[in-house]
């Protein structure tokens, strides 16, 4: 199982401070919902893509269309009965199949979400997991609870594995209701649950004494986690992304 | 070392195993359902954490498990309203249930309060969703999702439940874990 998000590639996106980054996206994000015109909203969304072309090239960037195209084809199943009102588009015999303001409707609540998606796919994609964790202690995250992400993270894979050895060794020892469905399934999987829970129950005294060990708890800190630089070129990355963000913010106003 | 020290050391690890958790159950544990779908099983860990584990442990491990899930899986724009969401479906099914208690300890707590807990739950986790579906992409396409989220909560206290019964019983050591 891949528990990591970062995706190697080239371009500024890589380069730039994590933090200013990180702000930059919030933003954005924000401003999407403010009251964009619809060319505003696009136009973000052109240069979001373009950004996550340039840095992992093209078929990696339409990937995150596969992530949302089931609820975006479900919006347009769903044009015909949202805002009845505005002028016809579509009119099948006496239908109405959609009006200008459903369209209009629809064009933005897409546009808003494939913005956010792309917006926020860019930042995990071209910022380490490292960083995004110095990043969260540089804006003040607690050291426990730095820890807390790094140990998830730690043993995400290996409880993934332990789930699916228990659920192999399980489905051994099955008989008629191996290959039970419906409801049925629900009920099947619970000892596989009970026992990948108590597994993993089993390794916190474990892990307690370890973290123990290394001083974790303790007055005299033995270990810590490391900053991120605050040099100029953190001035200079906060000054390009604030003026990205002030600009796309005139834009909408003027 | 001081009983107080070793005690956040438990708590740390206690937090992490049960996020790691949350974030398998959510993204590897997939269970086919009658109607040709799938849901994940991260509703039966929230429960298990904050029944047997109380509020707080049920809002940090239920918030922080979905949130990580989310960007691992490539839903990145969910990941903050996962963690307010089943954050705070987990922080309101500890605590009911701790209420509930008599004496106090969450495990405690007698059926009926808890299957209250986790109605009360799934409410906050399917309205939750609507809400936010609704600010994405318009409240009548949210409303497809609530029967599919409806069964995923709801299987997910039923599962829980069953499973906190189970996992008391075949390890009792679990005690000494609780804080």
């Amino acid at each position: 199982m891949i528990s990591s998000t970062f995706v190697s590639g080239k371009g500024p996106w890589y380069v730039f401070d994590p933090r200013a980054k990180l702000i930059l996206i919030i933003l954005l994000c924000v401003e999407v919902f403010l009251p964009v015109p619809l060319w505003g909203i696009y136009l973000l969304f052109a240069l979001a893509f373009v950004s996550l072309f340039q840095a992992v090239g093209l078929r990696m960037s339409f990937s995150p269309f596969k992530a949302i195209g089931l609820i975006i084809f479900i919006m347009v199943l769903f044009i015909p009965f949202t805002h009845r009102t505005g002028t016809p588009i579509i009119v099948i015999g006496k239908t109405v199949l959609a009006t200008q303001d459903s369209l209009l409707q629809f064009a933005t609540h897409t546009g808003r979400f494939i913005t956010i998606t792309y917006l926020t796919t860019l930042f995990v994609w071209t910022t380490r997991m490292n960083d995004i964790l110095l990043t969260f202690r540089w804006f003040s995250l607690p050291y426990s609870a730095a820890l807390v992400i790094t140990l998830t993270f730690r043993f995400i894979p290996f409880i993934a594995e332990t789930f699916t050895r228990i659920q192999e060794a399980h489905s051994l020892r099955q008989s008629e209701h191996s290959q039970s469905k419906g409801w049925n399934a629900l009920f099947d999987i619970l000892p596989t649950i009970s026992c990948t829970l108590i597994f993993a129950l089993k390794s916190i005294p474990h892990l307690a004494m370890s973290l123990e060990h290394r001083g974790f708890g303790s007055s005299v800190k033995r270990s810590s986690y490391r900053s991120l630089s605050r040099g100029a070129s953190l001035f200079t990355h906060l000054l390009i992304c604030g003026m990205i963000a002030t600009t796309f913010a005139l834009l909408i106003i003027l | 070392m001081d009983k107080n020290e070793n005690r956040i050391a438990l708590k740390v690890a206690l937090i992490a195993i049960l996020t790691a958790l949350t974030t398998v159950f959510t993204i590897v544990v997939r269970v086919p359902t009658p109607i040709k779908g799938y849901i994940s099983l991260c509703d039966v860990v929230i429960v298990f954490s904050a029944y047997l584990f109380g509020p707080w442990t049920a809002l940090i491990t239920g918030g922080l498990g979905t949130a990580i899930a989310d960007v691992i899986g490539g839903y990145s724009q969910w990941a903050p309203f996962s963690f307010l969401i089943h954050g705070l479906q987990g922080a309101v099914i500890g605590l009911i249930a701790k209420k509930a208690s008599k004496s106090g300890v969450v495990s405690d707590a007698s059926l009926l309060s808890v299957i209250g807990a986790g109605l009360l739950g799934t409410v906050i986790m399917v309205g939750g969703y609507f809400f936010v579906g609704g600010l994405f992409y318009g409240f009548e396409p949210a409303a497809t999702e609530i029967p599919m989220n409806l069964i995923q909560a709801i299987v997910g206290v039923v599962l829980g439940i069953a499973v906190t019964k189970t996992v008391r019983k075949a390890y009792p050591p679990v005690r000494f874990l609780t804080w």
